[in-house]
C-alpha cells in the first residue's frame, strides 16, 4: 500500500497548512420564503470559494466577500438553490422558491454525481427523511419496504442480529449475494451495513441494474448500496438530540402441551408407561418459553453537531445504543462518534477527512449450539421437567430432549465480544481547470474484535475452561478520479477516468484452555487452564482496478452513458485474474419534447434503457488453492495435538462469475412533481457460477468448486409517490413501492439437480434443499405428506402418516422427495402513509413479502420424534387422528411406522403482511421552547402481523443464505416495540 | 516550524502547475507491483509444501486417527440385524428397529456414520499414501511407519465397509468420480489383504511421541496390523467369498500375534469387567481402539465418545437414551459368570432411586440393558444418573481376545481343533469364569462353540457378532431362536438366499 501512504502524506502536508484570506468586502441582506416570511437558517455562500454563513432569526445575514468572489448561493431546505451575482451590490434581498420537484437532486452514482433529471439507470433514493417516524438501530431496517427491488430480511432477531439484503434477487449459489455497501467513497470490506450509525446517514443511493453498477465491476453483480453521511454546511452551529427508549415483547410463542398432556403422549411414544401417572403433574411443570424469552428495554440516544464558516464546514455527532435481547441475558451496546471535515483550502483544491470509531460489546447474541439452542431447546423440553433439581442446583439433562437445559444454556452462557470499527477516509479534490478535476481519496475500514468466553461448570460439567481470541481485518483502497466535464453549445460531456486499489488483511488468534482450576478470575486469566489450544490464521486479497466513464447529454433531451471497468482479483489464479465490464445505457426526456409538452399531461417524462456485465468474486481467499483442513486430535490426553489432512481440491481453472443486465424504465411525473411514478422491468443472467459442487461421499465428501451453470432474474420494480391531499392544515403524503421477482436456475452443466449438504443433522437426515434446472434458488425438496390412514393398508396402521410413495418401489424413503416450494420471494411491497395535521405527524407503514416457504425445523422438532427429540410438545399434535377423531391430520405417536421430518408436513407458507411502524408524533409549538424546536413521538414496531406461518416469526430463520434458505432451526425471533422518543434541535 | 515554509507559495504552486501534479499522481496510482494480486496462504497448508517433514507425516497420522474415531464414538444401525441387540419400535427408534426386523431402507438415518466416516477416512489415507514416500526430510523409518499408517486404515475402513453393505465404491486415490461404480467383493478383499500386508512390514512394533500414551500404542502396530489381517482372513474364508484355503493363513498370522505378543505388550485383563471401568481406558489387551478425550480445549466432535454413558442405558428407569438393549434369547443363552455380569446391567435404579431396584424383567421394556458402555468419570454409580452427554471412554476395535478365539477358529478348521485350539479359547472361557471347552469336539462342534465364544465375548460392541452370522451364513438361523418379547420380523432373512445379509446402500451415497 505505498500508494495510499505517500497520498496520505500528501493530504496531511496540505492540511497543515490553511489559506490566509485577501482583501474582503462587507454584504448584508435578507432571505425570505415564497410567503414573504423571514427564513431562518437558510445558508449563503461565496460561489467557488465555500464559505459562507447562515440567516438570523428575521432573515438577515451579513457577509464578507473576498475580491475574487462575485456570486452568493442561497440555500434552504425544502427550496430551490438560487444564485445571485453581486456586481456592485453591498445588500441583496432573495425570495425562495418551494422546490417543485425532486429532479434537480444530485444522486450520487459512484465516483461521482449526476443530476437525478439526469440518470439513465436504475437508482432508487432514501432520504433520511423517508424513515425520520421510525426508529431505526440499523440501516438495513431503514430500506426495509421502502426501495423497489430491495428485499430486506431480518434473520435473527438477536441484538446486532444478522440481516440479509437483496437487490434484484440472488444470483450467486456460492459466490455471495450481498450486495457492495459504500459509505462516502470507501467500498466497505471489514466492516457492515449495521456497523454504522443510522443517524449519521443523510441518503442511500441504491444502484440496481448493471448499467449503473458496472463502475463497480466485480462487485456490482449484486447491486450496490452507495451511503452518504451528513456533512456541515456553513452558519451557526446547530445542535441536534436524538433519543428514544423501547420496550420489547416476544411477537407471539408457540402453543405447547401442558404436562399431563405431555405425559400421556410420552406414554403413547414410548409404547410403555413411561409417566405411570400423567395426572400428577396437573399444576405443575415448567413453561419454558416464558424462561428464555424477557420483556427487555431498548434504548439509543444520538447527539449532533454541525456548522462551519471560513471555508470550513463539520458535522460531529455521537451516539450510545444499549439493546437488551429478547432471550434472557443477551444484549448488545453500541457507542461512537463521527467526525466528518470539508475544508476548501483554495479556490481549486478541496480536503475532506470523515473518522468514523466505533466500539461494539455483544454479550451472548451470537448462535448459541445450533439446533440445540435455547429457542429450539424451550420448545422441545418436557414441561414436566423442573428448572431446578434444587435451590441453585440446575436440572441439566430432562427426559427429552437430549440437549441440555435451555435456561441453564441461556443463563450460564458467557460469550463476550468486543469490536472496534473504524471507518477512516480522507479525499482531496484538485481542480485543474474549470472542466478537469482530479480526486484522490484514501481509505481504511476496519474491525478489530476480542472475544472471549467462560464455561462453567454448568455449561462444561466437570471440565470449566475459558478462551480468547481477537480477529482482525482491515480494508485499504485508494481511488484516484479524473472528471472531465464541459458543455459545447447543445451538447453535454461527462468523462471519468479512475485507477482504484483496494485489499484486504485478516488475521486471527485464538487461544482456548480446558481444566480451568478457578471461575474467580472470569475468563481473564487463560493461564489457570490445565490444557490449552491456541490457533491462528491469516488472509489477504487485492484488487486493481480501472474504469472510464462517458456521459453525453445533447439538448436535455438524449441522453447516453457508457462504462468500462476492467478488475484483477488475486483470488483467481494465472490468466483468470483480469476481467473486463463494460455497461451502455440511454435516456430519453420526452417531456423536453415539444408533441409531449404540449400534451399537458407530464409535468416528466423519461425514458430509459441500459445493458451492462458485473461479476462476483465473492468467494474466500484461497477458495482455489486446495488447502488442507486443520484438526486437533488427542490421542485420549486433555491436550490437543494438530493435525492436517486434505481438503478440497485445487481448482486453479475457476474464474469469474458474470452477470448481463438489461433494464428498461419509465420515469413519470403528474401534476406538476406532486405524483412521480418510477417503473423498471429487468432482465439479469448470470453465468459461469461460482459453485461448491458436492463430492460424493464415498469420494470423502466436501466439495470443489466450478464454473458451471446459469441463473436468471427477472422481474417489474413500480415506485408511486405523491401528496394525494394538502390542504391548509392536513398534508397527506404516501408511497408504494412494488416489486416481482422471478428467480430461476437455468443450466448446471451436466447436472439437473445437485443436493445440498443435510442442515440440522440430529433432527434432519438427508438434504432437503436442491438446485434444480428450472427452479428458483433455495428449492425445497421432501417427501410429499399426505396426512394420516384413515384405515388400515398394509403395513400401515390407520393413523400412521401417510407420505406419497412418488417412486413407487413399495417403501418411503428420500426416492420419494420432490421440489415443494422455495425459499426465494416473489413479490415485496410497502407501503409508508404520513399524515401532518397541525403539529402532529401519523406514520403507517406496512410491508410485505409474499411467494416463499420456510421449512419450520424448530415446529417440526416439536411435532415428531427425532433422534434428539424423542417426545412431542405440540399441543395441535396431541389432537391426533384416532377412529373417533378423524378429521386430523397428525399421526397417532404410538405409531410403529415412521414420521418423516423430512417431509413437506413442515413446509410452511413464508408470506407475510406486517405493520412495521405505526408513530404519532408531535412538535411542540415554537414559544413553548425559547431556544430550542422539539418533537415528541411514541411509536409502535411489528406490533401486528398477518401470516400463515406457524414459527414465531416469518422473517427468522437459522439458514440464511440463498440455496440454503428459509430453515427455521430455532431462529432468534424479533420482538415486537413500543417506543418512545425525543427530538430536539438548538 | 511550519511558519517556514510560505503557504501561498505552496498553493500557487499546485495551481500553476495543475497538468505536471496531476500526471505525478496518476503515475503513482498506476506504478503497483505486479505481486499485488499473488496469493500467499500464509497461515494455512498448501498441498505443495505438505508431506516434506517428519512433522508433515505426524499432522497428517494426527488427522486420519481423528477421522476415524468418527465412526466408533456413536451406535451404528446396521448391527442391530444381530441377535445379541435390539431396539423398540417407537418413535425415534425406528430407524434402529428396521434393521433389528430387517425392514431397512436405502433412507435409514442411523447407518450413514460409518459410511461417511469410513469413506472420510478413505480418503485421508489415500492421500498420505501418494505422498509418503515424498518426504524427503523424514527418515525411511517415519516414511514406512506412516505408509503402513495409512495402508491400515484404508484396509480396515473397507474391510467395515464391505462386510456391512457388500459391493461398495472403492476410490484408491484422490480423484472424483460422481458415477464411480461398485467394486466386486473379492476386489475390495484383495485391495484389504495388500494393504494389510504391507502395514505389517511398514509399522511399527512401537509408537513414539503422543501416539503412545500410558504405555499404549494409540495407534496400529505391526501386531494390529497382524490381527486385522487373520480377521480378514477368516472372514474371507466364510461368506460370500468361502475360500476354506484361508483358514490357515488366518490360523497362520493370529498365531504370529499370540507367540510375539510379548513384543506389542498384548494381554488378556485378568478381570473382564476391568476393560470397562474408566480409569483402564488405556489397557493392554487393546490391540487396536478409539481413544478419546472430550476434555480437550476446542475439543471437536470425534473427539469424544458418545458410546457412553447414555445409548445402552434405560431412559425410562435411569435416563438414557435407550437406543438398544440386549435380545431376550441371546442373554438367555448367555452362560452365567464375571463376563455376563460385566455385560448386562442386573440391577435398575427405578427413576434413578437406589432404594427402589428393579430386575430387567421389570423394566418398562423388559429387556436386559449392556454394562460395557456406561463407565466415564463422571458416571455415578450410587444413583446410576449420567453427569454428561457424551464421555472419554475408550472403544476397543480389536481385543486380545478376538486374536485368540480367531486362532481357535481358525486352527480347528484348517488343522483340526487341537491342543493349541482348545488353548486359545480356554484362555478367553477361564477369564469368563467358565470351564474349559469339552475334549474331543467335532470340527464342526468346535466351531460353532468359538463363534458362540465369540458372541458373547463381543456382544453388543460394533457388530462383531452379526458380522460372525453373516460369514457363518446363521442368519435366519440365529433368528429362528428370537425371543417373543421381541418387535416381531417384518421380514424374514433366509440363510440359503443370503437375503438381508447387506445393508441398503445409503441413498445418499
Amino acid at each position: 500500500m505505498v500508494i495510499s501512504k505517500k497520498v496520505l502524506l500528501l493530504f496531511v502536508g496540505l492540511a497543515l497548512f490553511v489559506t490566509s484570506l485577501a482583501q474582503t468586502r462587507k454584504i448584508t441582506g435578507k432571505v425570505t420564503g415564497p410567503d414573504q416570511q423571514p427564513l431562518e437558517g437558510a445558508t449563503v455562500v461565496v460561489k467557488g470559494l465555500g464559505h459562507g454563513t447562515s440567516t438570523l432569526k428575521d432573515g438577515s445575514f451579513v457577509i464578507n466577500v473576498p475580491e475574487t468572489g462575485n456570486t452568493l448561493i442561497f440555500s434552504f431546505t425544502g427550496m430551490e438553490v438560487q444564485e445571485v451575482p453581486l456586481a456592485d451590490k453591498t445588500t441583496v434581498r432573495v425570495q425562495l422558491k418551494g422546490k417543485v420537484s425532486k429532479l434537480d437532486d444530485v444522486v450520487v452514482i459512484g465516483y461521482g454525481t449526476q443530476k437525478r433529471r439526469d440518470l439513465t439507470g436504475a437508482v432508487s433514493t432514501l432520504s433520511s427523511q423517508a424513515y425520520k417516524e421510525q426508529p431505526v438501530l440499523n440501516a438495513s431496517s431503514a430500506i426495509q419496504g421502502r426501495v423497489a427491488g430491495v428485499s430486506v430480511t431480518n434473520n435473527s432477531g438477536a441484538p446486532g442480529g444478522s440481516v440479509k439484503l437483496r437487490i434484484r434477487g440472488p444470483n450467486s449459489i456460492n459466490g455471495g449475494n450481498d450486495p457492495l455497501y459504500v459509505v462516502d467513497g470507501v467500498a466497505l470490506g471489514s466492516t457492515g451495513l449495521g456497523d454504522l450509525n443510522v443517524s449519521d446517514i443523510a441518503s442511500m443511493e441504491v444502484l440496481k441494474d448493471a448499467s449503473a453498477t458496472a463502475v463497480y465491476g466485480s462487485r456490482g453483480a449484486n447491486g450496490v448500496v452507495l451511503i452518504t453521511t451528513k456533512s456541515g454546511s456553513s452558519g451557526v452551529p446547530r445542535i441536534e438530540y436524538n433519543g428514544f427508549v423501547s420496550f420489547n415483547r416476544p411477537m407471539k410463542k408457540y402453543s405447547l402441551m401442558d404436562p399431563v398432556t405431555y405425559a400421556k403422549m410420552a406414554n403413547l411414544t414410548s409404547g410403555v408407561n413411561t409417566f405411570p401417572d400423567p395426572q400428577s403433574y396437573a399444576g405443575k411443570g415448567t413453561d419454558w418459553q416464558n424462561m428464555i424469552f424477557s420483556n427487555s428495554v431498548t434504548q439509543s440516544h444520538e447527539l449532533s453537531v454541525t456548522g462551519g464558516k471560513e471555508g470550513v464546514k463539520y458535522y460531529v455527532s455521537g451516539f450510545y445504543i444499549d439493546q437488551q435481547g429478547l432471550l434472557v441475558n443477551s444484549s448488545q451496546k453500541r457507542f461512537g462518534f463521527r467526525s466528518n471535515l470539508d475544508v476548501k483550502l483554495s479556490s481549486r483544491l478541496d480536503f475532506g477527512v470523515n473518522v468514523y470509531l466505533a466500539r461494539i460489546n455483544s454479550h451472548n447474541n451470537g448462535d448459541m449450539g445450533s439446533k440445540g439452542n435455547p429457542v429450539t431447546g424451550a420448545l422441545t423440553w418436557a414441561p414436566t421437567e423442573a428448572v431446578y433439581d434444587a435451590p441453585g442446583q440446575y436440572n441439566r439433562f430432562g427426559i427429552s430432549p437430549i440437549w441440555a437445559n435451555p435456561y441453564m444454556t441461556i443463563k450460564e452462557s458467557d460469550n463476550d465480544n468486543f469490536g472496534n470499527i473504524g471507518v477512516f477516509n480522507a479525499r482531496l479534490k484538485y481542480a485543474i481547470t474549470d472542466w478537469l478535476t482530479f480526486t484522490v481519496n484514501a481509505a481504511l475500514d476496519l474491525k478489530t474484535a476480542k472475544s472471549a468466553s467462560l464455561r462453567n461448570d454448568w455449561i462444561s460439567p466437570g471440565n470449566p475452561g475459558s478462551s480468547q481470541g481477537s480477529t482482525e481485518s482491515y480494508t485499504f483502497q485508494n481511488s484516484n478520479i479524473l472528471t472531465f466535464h464541459k458543455t459545447f453549445d447543445k451538447h453535454d460531456l461527462t468523462a471519468t477516468a479512475l485507477v482504484e486499489e483496494s485489499s484486504n488483511k485478516y488475521n486471527y488468534f485464538n487461544a482456548s484452555g480446558s481444566g480451568l482450576a478457578s471461575l474467580s478470575n472470569g475468563y481473564h486469566n487463560l493461564g489457570l487452564n490445565a490444557s490449552q489450544s491456541i490457533n491462528s490464521g491469516y488472509s489477504n486479497w487485492a484488487l486493481l482496478s480501472y474504469m472510464g466513464r462517458v456521459a453525453y447529454s445533447y439538448n436535455d433531451k438524449y441522453l447516453l452513458t457508457a462504462t468500462l471497468r476492467r478488475d484483477g482479483s488475486s483470488k483467481f489464479q494465472g490468466n483468470n485474474k483480469w476481467s473486463s465490464f463494460p455497461s451502455f445505457s440511454a435516456g430519453w426526456k420526452l417531456s423536453n419534447e415539444k408533441f409531449i409538452d404540449d400534451l399537458g399531461v407530464f409535468s416528466n417524462l423519461k425514458l430509459r434503457a441500459g445493458w451492462g456485465v458485473t461479476g462476483n468474486q465473492a468467494i474466500d481467499p484461497y477458495s482455489t488453492l486446495g488447502l488442507l483442513n486443520s484438526v486437533i486430535y488427542s490421542y485420549g490426553t486433555p491436550n490437543g495435538y494438530q493435525g492436517y489432512t486434505l481438503g478440497n481440491p485445487a481448482t486453479p481453472n475457476v474464474k469469474w462469475e458474470t452477470s448481463k443486465q438489461t433494464d428498461i424504465g419509465l420515469d413519470m411525473g403528474f401534476l406538476n412533481g406532486r405524483i412521480n411514478i418510477t417503473a423498471d422491468y429487468y432482465n439479469k443472467n448470470t453465468s459461469d457460477l461460482l459453485l461448491f459442487t458436492r463430492i460424493a461421499n464415498y469420494d470423502g465428501g466436501g466439495s470443489y468448486l466450478k464454473n458451471i451453470g446459469k441463473v436468471n432474474n427477472k422481474g417489474w420494480e413500480f415506485m408511486i409517490e405523491g401528496t394525494p391531499y394538502k390542504g391548509r392544515e392536513l398534508t397527506w403524503s404516501t408511497s408504494l413501492n412494488l416489486s416481482f421477482n422471478k428467480n430461476k436456475v437455468i443450466d448446471l452443466g451436466k447436472d439437473s439437480l445437485l443436493e445440498r449438504n443435510v442442515i440440522g443433522g440430529g433432527l434432519i437426515s438427508a438434504p432437503i434443499q436442491v438446485v434444480k434446472v428450472g427452479q428458483p434458488m433455495g428449492a425445497f425438496y421432501l417427501i410429499p405428506w399426505e396426512g394420516v390412514y384413515q384405515s388400515d393398508n398394509g403395513a400401515y396402521k390407520a393413523g400412521d402418516a401417510k407420505y406419497r410413495d412418488v417412486n413407487g418401489n413399495g417403501s418411503i424413503g428420500f426416492e420419494d422427495r420432490v421440489i415443494a416450494g422455495s425459499a426465494t420471494p416473489t413479490f415485496i411491497w410497502g407501503f409508508n402513509n404520513s399524515f401532518a395535521y397541525k403539529n402532529f405527524e401519523l406514520n403507517i407503514f406496512i410491508q410485505g413479502s409474499h411467494g416463499n416457504k420456510i421449512f419450520n425445523a424448530t415446529y417440526a422438532a416439536t411435532a415428531i420424534p427425532t433422534s434428539d427429540v424423542k417426545f412431542i410438545n405440540l399441543a395441535d399434535a396431541a389432537n391426533y387422528w384416532t377412529s373417533s377423531n378423524t378429521n386430523s391430520t397428525w399421526a397417532n405417536p404410538a405409531s410403529k411406522n415412521k414420521s418423516w421430518i423430512e417431509s413437506t408436513q413442515f413446509l410452511q407458507d413464508g408470506g407475510y403482511v406486517r405493520l412495521k411502524n405505526v408513530s404519532l408524533s408531535y412538535t411542540l409549538p415554537k414559544n413553548l421552547l425559547k431556544v430550542a424546536a422539539a418533537k415528541v413521538y411514541v411509536s409502535a414496531q411489528n406490533i401486528a402481523t398477518l401470516t400463515k406461518y406457524k414459527g414465531f416469526d416469518p422473517e427468522a430463520t437459522t439458514v440464511g443464505g440463498d440455496v440454503d434458505a428459509g430453515i427455521d432451526l430455532g431462529a432468534y425471533p424479533s420482538p415486537k416495540t413500543v417506543t418512545v422518543g425525543l427530538q430536539v434541535k438548538f | 516550524m511550519l511558519k517556514a515554509i510560505d503557504m501561498k507559495k505552496v498553493i500557487n504552486y499546485i495551481n500553476g502547475r495543475p497538468i505536471r501534479i496531476t500526471l505525478v499522481m496518476c503515475c503513482l496510482a498506476l506504478a503497483s507491483c505486479s505481486k499485488f494480486l499473488d496469493e500467499t496462504p500464509k497461515g494455512s497448508i498448501t498441498p505443495q509444501s505438505f508431506y516434506k517433514t517428519a512433522n508433515d507425516l505426524q499432522l497428517a497420522e494426527t488427522a486420519l486417527a481423528l477421522q476415524f474415531n468418527l465412526a466408533f464414538n456413536q451406535v451404528t444401525a446396521p448391527y442391530y440385524a444381530g441377535d445379541d441387540i435390539a431396539a423398540k419400535r417407537n418413535g425415534n427408534k425406528i430407524d434402529f428397529s428396521d434393521f433389528d426386523v430387517f425392514n431397512a431402507n436405502s433412507s435409514n438415518s442411523r447407518m450413514t456414520t460409518w459410511w461417511n466416516a469410513f469413506y472420510g477416512t478413505i480418503k485421508s489415507a489415500n492421500s498420505l499414501l501418494a505422498n509418503y514416500n515424498n518426504a524427503t526430510e523424514a527418515t525411511a523409518d517415519q516414511k514406512n511407519n506412516a505408509g503402513g499408517y495409512a495402508y491400515f486404515m484404508r484396509a480396515i475402513s473397507y474391510f467395515y465397509l464391505t462386510r456391512t453393505w457388500g459391493e461398495v465404491p472403492m476410490p484408491v486415490d484422490n480423484s472424483i468420480n460422481d458415477n464411480r461404480p461398485n467394486a466386486k467383493v473379492a476386489d475390495l478383499y484383495n485391495l484389504i489383504v495388500g494393504d494389510l500386508q504391507k502395514a505389517e512390514t511398514m509399522l511399527p512394533d512401537h509408537w513414539t511421541g503422543p501416539a503412545k500414551q500410558n504405555g499404549v500404542d494409540v495407534l496400529p502396530t505391526k501386531g494390529s496390523a497382524k490381527a486385522l489381517l487373520a480377521n480378514v482372513y477368516l472372514t474371507m474364508a466364510g461368506w460370500p467369498l468361502k475360500q476354506a484355503d484361508k483358514y490357515s493363513l488366518a490360523a497362520a498370522k493370529a498365531k504370529e500375534v499370540i507367540d510375539n505378543k510379548a513384543t506389542w505388550g498384548y494381554t488378556l485383563l485378568t478381570n473382564f469387567p476391568d476393560l470397562w471401568k474408566f480409569s483402564n481406558r488405556f489397557n493392554t489387551e487393546a490391540v487396536y481402539a478409539c481413544y478419546f478425550n472430550k476434555t480437550t480445549p476446542n475439543a471437536t466432535w470425534g473427539n469424544g465418545n458418545m458410546m457412553a454413558p447414555n445409548p445402552y442405558a434405560p431412559d425410562y428407569e435411569e435416563g438414557g437414551w435407550e437406543d438398544g438393549f440386549g435380545e431376550i434369547s441371546f442373554f438367555n443363552r448367555f452362560p452365567a459368570g464375571p463376563r455376563k455380569d460385566a455385560t448386562y446391567q442386573k440391577d435398575y435404579f427405578v427413576k434413578n432411586d437406589p432404594a427402589n431396584v428393579v430386575d430387567w424383567q421389570h423394566t418398562l421394556q423388559k429387556h436386559p440393558y449392556f454394562l460395557k458402555y456406561r463407565e466415564d468419570d463422571q458416571f455415578n454409580w450410587s444413583n446410576h444418573k449420567a453427569g454428561d452427554w457424551w464421555s472419554s471412554a475408550t472403544s476397543f476395535v480389536i481385543r486380545y481376545s478376538e486374536v485368540l478365539l480367531t486362532y481357535a477358529e481358525a486352527q480347528a478348521m484348517s488343522a483340526g481343533p487341537d491342543a493349541n485350539a482348545y488353548l486359545a479359547i480356554n484362555q478367553v472361557r477361564q477369564r469368563a469364569g467358565l470351564t474349559p471347552l469339552p475334549e474331543g469336539l467335532s470340527q464342526t462342534d468346535f466351531r460353532n462353540a468359538v463363534v458362540a465364544e465369540r458372541g458373547w465375548e463381543f456382544a453388543g460392541e460394533f457388530g462383531i457378532r452379526w458380522f460372525d452370522l453373516v460369514r457363518t451364513e446363521t442368519v435366519q438361523q440365529a433368528n429362528s431362536l428370537r425371543d417373543a418379547g421381541e418387535v416381531a420380523l417384518i421380514n424374514h432373512p433366509s440363510d440359503a438366499g443370503h437375503t438381508y445379509y447387506w445393508a441398503p446402500i445409503p441413498f445418499v451415497k
